[in-house]
C-alpha cells in the first residue's frame, strides 16, 4: 500500500504565560492508502492535535508533512481551505452541523464547494444520506431537530459527499450512547470497506476494533503501532490483540 | 460602587471594537447637534447681533434729493413725532451700480462717501481691519468683498460711476448694519476726501443724496411710518427718488436669507443623521448584550445582581456618550470657524466664533438623556436572563422553521445561495441597514438637488422674479428709440419692460409691485404658481406669504394705493418669491395706470440673449448709442457670477458634508451590523473554514447577505427620493416665501449617486468582513 500521508519530526507546542507544552515531539510516521487507521493515546497525549495537524487544520511548529507527496505545512489558510475542500473529510465528536441549513444543505455546502454541476451535487447529496441510513424525511430538518446519532450520520455525510482522498474522524462516537455510535461505525467502517482512508481518533477500545491499523500516542510520541487487518465483526482474537497491544502500552 | 466600576472596565476591554464603533456614531452625532446650535445660537444671528452692536435704531431713509428742503428743519419736520431719535448722513448715491466682485459684477445700489461715514451715531459704519499706510487715493470697501468678493487690503478696486472711471487702493474693509450685503441691495463705499470732492464735483447735481438712520417711538409701526415719509417726501421735493426705505428687521432677513435656506437645510439633514444614529445606537446596545451573554450569565452565576449588571452596561454606554458628546463638541468648535465663515460670507460680516454654553449643555445632556434611555430599554432583558441558560448557548434569537432558499433549489452562485441564506438569517439587522440606507439615499440626493439648484445649475427662477440677459434704463426721451433698437438687434431677443413701484396696501403694508408690459414675455412663468398671471388693466398677482398673511384668494379683489391714488384689484394668481420678505406683487402696465401715470417714467427694458460676452456687447451698444440717456446698465450673466459664488460654495460644502457624513454613517453601520454578525455566526464560519471553506469566500458571502437590503434600499429610496424631495424641499421653502418647488433632480446625478453608494457600501462591507479571515477552524474545535 501507498503512504498518503508521511510525517518528519512534527512537532508542536503550545506556549501560555511564557510556560511551553510539547504536546507532538518529533513524529515521523506515515498513514497508507485505504487504511482505517487508529489514534489511541490517554487524555492529552496528543492524538487530536496530531489528527489536526495531519489534517492540515491546525499547523505544526515543526517538521514536514507530506500529503500525496506534496509538502502542506508552508501553505497559508486560505490554500490548506483549498487543500481540505479537495482532499479531506471531516467527522467532529460534536457533529458541528450549520444551525441555519437543513440536513441536506449541510451536505450539499459541502459538495458544491468542488462540483458547480447542482444536479449532480443533489443526486449525490441524496446518494450519500441515504447510504448513511437518514431517510429524505429528514432531509428539511434543521440539527437542532435531530437525534445526535442522526446529526452524526450528517456529518458523515457530508464528510463523505466529495469522495475526499482521506477523511479525519475526531472521536465521532464520543458523544453517542452505544447504539447510535455502533450505526456510525458501521457507516464509517462501510466507507473504509470501498476503499475509503480513514484516520480516526479514539480511546474507545470499540471503536478502535474498526481500524486495521493502530497507533498509540504518548506523551507526544508515537509509542507503538499494531497492525490489526481488515474487520470482521465478531472476530474475538483480533480484540485480544488490540487489549494485549493497550495493556503493553499502559492503557 | 467598586464592582461596577469593575464590570465596567471589563466590558470596555471585551469590547473594545465595538465600543469604539459606538463611540464615534456618538462623535457624529454630537457633532452635528452641537454645529447645528452653533449655527442657530452663534453664526446665524451675527447679523442681528452686529446690528445692535453698530446702533443700528429701527431703520433709515434714503432720498436722491438736490432739494434744500432738505435741510436740518426740513428732516426735522419730515420725521416728527414718530421718531425718538435720528442720525441724518450725507453722501452721493448711484441706484443699480455695477462694482466688480467675485469673478463677475454685482449690480447694487452704491453710496459713496468720506470719512465722516465714520461719524453716525445711528446705523454706525465701523472699520473691520485696515492698512493704514496706504495715505491717498483709497477705498474702504464692505466687508463682503473680503468674504466672497476676492478682495483683500492693497488690491486695486477699480469701478466706474455715473459714466467715471475710478481706480484706488483697498485700505481696508467696513461692517455696517445696513450697506453691507448685496442681498439688501446696498452697498456703501468710504473714499479718501480727495477722491471724493472729485466725484462729488463730477456728480452732486444727480447724486447727492440724504440717508437717515431712525429709532422709531413706541408704538409706531415701521409700515405706517414709512409709508406716511414716502408720501411726505414727496410733497417736500417732487423730484426726491427714494432710493431706500428699509426697516432693520427686513435688512437683517434679507442680509441672512441666502445664508438661512442653508442652515435650515444643515439642520434637516442632522435631524436626519441623528435619527439614523439613534436607530443605530439602541440597535448596537442590544447587539452588545447579546454578544455579552455568556459574560452576563457567568457574573449572574458567582452572584452578581442584575441590577449590577444593568448598572455596569449603563455606565459603560454613558462614559461613551460623556466621550462622544465632548469630543463632537470640541470638534464643532474647531471646524466652526470654517462653517461659519461660509454661513456669514454671505452677510459679509465679521465672525469669531464665541464660547457659548447653550451647544454644550444641550448636546452632552441630550446625548445622556438619550443614551440612557436607549441602555435602559437595552438592558431590561438582562433581568429575564438565567445564569444556566446564559453559560451554554446565550438566549437564541433565531427559531429555525424555514430553510430560506434551499441548496437544492438555488438559482444562484454558492457564494451567492450563503449570503443570501445568511441575509435571511441575519434580517433584523438587514431590516436596519434597508432603513438606514434609505434615509442616507435621501439625504444625498437633497444634498444633490441643492448642489445642482444652487451651484452647478443656479435655479434663479426659484431666487428672483425674473431671468433675463440684461437690464438697460433709458430716460423718458429716449426710452421709446431705445426700444427700437433693442428691438432691431439681432442679439437681443424678448426684449420687455419691467418697472419696479414700492405700492402700499390698505395703507398698512408696502408692496413691491412688478410692472410688466407682457405678462406673457416673462421667462419665469413658474413665479406664478397658482392662478395665472395679470393679462387686463383690473388685474394683479401677489406673493403667496402677502395672501397668507392678509388672508386673501384669488378671485378676491385688494385696494393697492400709490400717491393718493388707489384702486381694487382683481388678484388672478398667486406668485413665489424670495425677496422683500414676500411683498410683491405684479401687474400689466395698463393696471400700474389705475394707480399712476408712466408716460413721463424712465424705459427699463430687459432682454435675452446668448451668453454673457453679447449681453456686455449689447450694454455697450447701448452707451455708445445713447450716451448720458443711459440711466443704468445691468449684464445679467455677471450678476449672477458675482452675487452666487458664496451661495455655490456653500451648495457645494452642503455636498462634501453630506458626502463625508453619509461615508461614515455607512461605514460605521456596516462594521458594528458585520462585526455581529461575525460574532454571532463564528461558530458556523469555523465549521465552513474546516470543510473547506476560504477565507475569500466567507467575506465575499458576508458582504454580499448585507447587499440585497442595500441594493433594494438604495434603488427603491432613489426613486422615492426622486419623487418626494421637491414636496420635502417646499416644507422647508414656504416660509421663504417660496410656495412651490420644482427643483431639477438630474437623473444620471441620482443614478451615479445610487451606484456610487452601492460600491462604496460593497467595499465597506467587504472590509468589515475582513475579520472572518481572523476565525480559525480550529479554535472552534477547541472552543478557543
Amino acid at each position: 500500500m501507498t503512504d498518503i500521508i508521511k510525517t518528519s519530526k512534527l512537532c508542536k507546542t503550545f506556549s501560555n504565560g511564557g510556560i511551553q507544552q510539547h504536546v507532538l515531539r518529533n513524529i515521523d510516521m506515515t498513514i497508507r492508502k485505504g487504511d482505517f487507521t487508529i489514534i489511541m493515546g490517554a487524555s492529552g497525549a496528543g492524538k487530536s492535535t496530531l489528527l489536526y495537524s495531519l489534517s492540515g487544520m491546525d499547523k505544526p511548529t515543526l517538521g514536514e508533512i507530506s500529503f500525496d507527496g506534496e509538502e502542506i505545512t508552508k501553505k497559508n489558510s486560505d490554500q490548506m481551505a483549498m487543500f481540505r475542500r479537495k482532499n479531506c473529510g471531516f467527522v467532529f465528536q460534536q457533529t458541528y452541523l450549520v444551525d441555519s441549513m437543513s440536513v441536506l444543505d449541510n451536505v450539499m455546502a459541502a459538495g458544491l464547494l468542488n462540483d458547480n454541476d447542482r444536479n449532480a451535487v443533489i443526486k449525490r447529496s441524496q446518494d450519500i444520506l441515504k447510504k448513511v441510513d437518514i431517510g429524505e424525511e429528514l432531509w428539511g430538518k434543521f440539527p437542532n431537530q435531530l437525534s445526535g446519532g442522526e446529526a452524526q450520520r450528517v456529518g458523515i455525510a457530508r464528510a463523505f459527499v466529495n469522495s475526499p482522498k482521506i477523511v479525519f474522524a475526531d472521536e465521532p462516537t464520543g458523544a453517542l450512547n452505544s447504539k447510535t455510535g455502533k450505526d456510525v461505525l458501521d457507516a464509517l467502517t462501510g466507507f473504509n470497506r470501498n476503499g475509503q482512508t480513514i484516520v480516526m481518533v479514539t480511546h474507545d477500545m470499540t471503536s478502535a476494533r474498526r481500524g486495521n491499523r493502530i497507533l498509540y500516542v504518548r506523551d507526544g510520541e508515537i509509542a507503538g503501532e499494531l497492525d490489526l487487518g481488515t474487520y470482521v465483526s465478531g472476530d474475538r482474537d483480533r480484540h485480544q490483540k488490540l487489549r494485549d497491544f493497550l495493556s503493553g502500552m499502559g492503557w | 460602587m467598586n464592582k461596577i466600576i469593575l464590570l465596567t472596565k471589563s466590558h470596555f476591554k471585551k469590547n473594545r471594537g465595538s465600543s469604539v464603533g459606538i463611540l464615534l456614531l456618538m462623535v457624529i452625532a454630537s457633532l452635528l447637534i452641537s454645529m447645528s446650535l452653533l449655527i442657530i445660537t452663534d453664526a446665524y444671528p451675527t447679523a442681528r447681533k452686529e446690528s445692535d452692536r453698530l446702533n443700528a435704531g429701527d431703520g433709515y431713509l434714503r432720498v436722491t434729493t438736490n432739494s434744500g428742503s432738505f435741510d436740518d428743519d426740513g428732516i426735522r419736520t419730515l420725521m416728527g413725532d414718530d421718531v425718538s431719535e435720528y442720525c441724518v448722513y450725507r453722501c452721493l448715491n448711484y441706484v443699480a451700480c455695477a462694482l466688480p466682485f467675485g469673478d463677475g459684477d454685482m449690480s447694487v445700489n452704491v453710496m459713496v462717501g468720506d470719512r465722516d461715514a465714520f461719524g453716525k451715531t445711528i446705523g454706525r459704519t465701523e472699520i473691520v481691519t485696515e492698512d493704514i499706510s496706504v495715505k491717498s487715493d483709497y477705498i474702504y470697501l464692505p466687508y463682503q468683498f473680503s468674504t466672497s468678493g476676492g478682495y483683500s487690503i492693497g488690491d486695486t478696486f477699480s469701478f466706474d460711476l455715473n459714466g467715471g472711471r475710478y481706480v484706488l487702493t483697498v485700505r481696508g474693509f467696513t461692517t455696517t448694519p445696513y450697506h453691507g450685503c448685496n442681498n439688501t441691495g446696498s452697498f456703501e463705499l468710504v473714499v479718501d476726501d480727495a477722491t471724493y470732492e472729485r466725484i462729488y464735483e463730477r456728480d452732486h447735481e444727480v447724486a447727492s443724496c440724504v440717508t437717515i438712520y431712525y429709532k422709531l417711538r413706541e408704538g409706531v409701526t415701521q409700515s405706517k411710518f414709512a409709508i406716511r415719509v414716502n408720501n411726505d417726501v414727496i410733497v417736500m421735493d417732487p423730484m426726491a427718488v427714494i432710493t431706500g426705505n428699509l426697516s432693520i428687521e427686513n435688512t437683517i432677513s434679507g442680509r441672512t436669507f441666502m445664508s438661512l435656506i442653508l442652515v435650515v437645510s444643515f439642520l434637516t439633514i442632522t435631524a436626519i443623521v441623528a435619527f439614523v444614529i439613534v436607530l443605530m445606537l439602541s440597535n448596537s446596545i442590544s447587539i452588545f448584550i447579546r454578544e455579552n451573554m455568556k459574560t452576563i450569565g457567568a457574573l449572574k452565576a458567582i452572584g452578581y445582581t442584575s441590577s449590577d449588571i444593568r448598572r455596569s452596561v449603563i455606565a459603560q454606554f454613558l462614559i461613551l456618550s460623556v466621550i462622544g458628546s465632548l469630543t463632537g463638541i470640541i470638534v464643532s468648535f474647531i471646524s466652526m470657524p470654517f462653517i461659519g465663515k461660509f454661513i456669514v460670507a454671505q452677510m459679509g460680516i465679521p465672525y469669531t466664533v464665541s464660547f457659548n454654553a447653550i451647544p454644550v449643555i444641550v448636546t452632552v445632556g441630550s446625548m445622556l438623556i438619550f443614551t440612557f434611555l436607549i441602555a435602559e430599554l437595552a438592558v431590561i432583558k438582562i433581568r429575564k436572563i438565567e445564569p444556566i441558560i446564559a453559560l451554554r448557548n446565550g438566549l437564541e434569537s433565531h427559531n429555525f422553521k424555514r430553510n430560506s432558499l434551499p441548496l437544492s433549489k438555488s438559482p444562484f452562485s454558492l457564494d451567492m445561495s450563503l449570503g443570501l441564506k445568511t441575509m435571511f438569517f441575519n434580517m433584523k439587522q438587514n431590516i436596519i441597514t434597508f432603513l438606514i440606507m434609505g434615509v442616507i439615499v435621501f439625504i444625498c440626493i437633497l444634498g444633490l438637488l441643492m448642489y445642482e439648484n444652487f451651484n452647478r445649475n443656479p435655479k434663479l427662477g426659484m431666487l428672483a422674479f425674473e431671468v433675463t440677459g440684461g437690464v438697460v434704463a433709458f430716460d423718458n426721451d429716449t426710452k421709446e428709440e431705445a426700444r427700437e433698437y433693442l428691438e432691431d438687434r439681432e442679439d437681443a431677443t424678448n426684449i420687455r419692460q419691467i418697472i419696479t413701484l414700492d405700492m402700499t396696501y390698505n395703507g398698512e403694508d408696502s408692496l413691491c409691485v412688478y410692472i410688466v408690459d407682457d405678462t406673457a414675455k416673462l421667462n419665469n412663468q413658474d413665479v406664478c404658481y397658482q392662478g395665472r398671471l395679470p393679462q387686463y388693466d383690473n388685474e394683479i398677482a401677489v406673493s403667496g406669504v402677502f395672501a397668507r398673511d392678509y388672508s386673501l384668494n384669488i378671485g378676491e379683489e385688494v385696494s393697492i394705493t400709490y400717491g393718493d391714488r388707489s384702486y381694487p384689484y382683481l388678484i388672478t394668481g398667486l406668485i413665489q418669491t424670495t425677496n422683500n420678505n414676500g411683498r410683491e406683487g405684479v401687474m400689466s402696465m395698463d393696471a400700474a395706470g389705475r394707480v399712476i401715470d408712466l408716460t413721463n417714467s424712465p424705459g427699463y427694458f430687459w432682454f435675452d440673449c446668448e451668453d454673457k460676452e453679447t449681453s456686455a456687447a449689447i450694454l455697450e451698444g447701448c452707451n455708445e448709442r445713447f450716451g448720458d440717456h443711459l440711466l443704468s446698465k445691468m449684464n445679467f450673466y455677471e450678476i449672477i457670477d458675482g452675487s452666487l459664488m458664496t451661495f455655490k460654495s456653500l451648495a457645494a460644502l452642503m455636498l462634501v458634508t453630506i458626502v463625508i457624513i453619509s461615508a461614515a454613517v455607512i461605514l460605521l453601520v456596516l462594521y458594528l451590523l458585520i462585526k455581529a454578525l461575525i460574532y454571532n455566526k463564528r461558530r458556523d464560519y469555523g465549521i465552513y473554514k474546516a470543510i473547506g471553506y476560504t477565507s475569500r469566500d466567507l467575506v465575499l458571502q458576508t458582504a454580499i447577505s448585507f447587499m440585497p437590503s442595500i441594493l433594494i434600499s438604495t434603488v427603491l429610496f432613489s426613486v422615492i427620493s426622486y419623487f418626494t424631495v421637491n414636496p420635502f424641499m417646499n416644507i422647508i421653502m414656504i416660509s421663504f416665501g417660496l410656495m412651490k418647488c420644482s427643483f431639477d433632480i438630474p437623473i444620471p446625478g441620482v443614478v451615479i449617486t445610487a451606484a456610487g453608494m452601492i460600491v462604496l457600501s460593497f467595499i465597506f462591507a467587504l472590509i468589515s468582513s475582513g475579520r472572518v479571515r481572523k476565525i480559525e477552524a480550529y479554535e472552534m474545535i477547541t472552543g478557543e
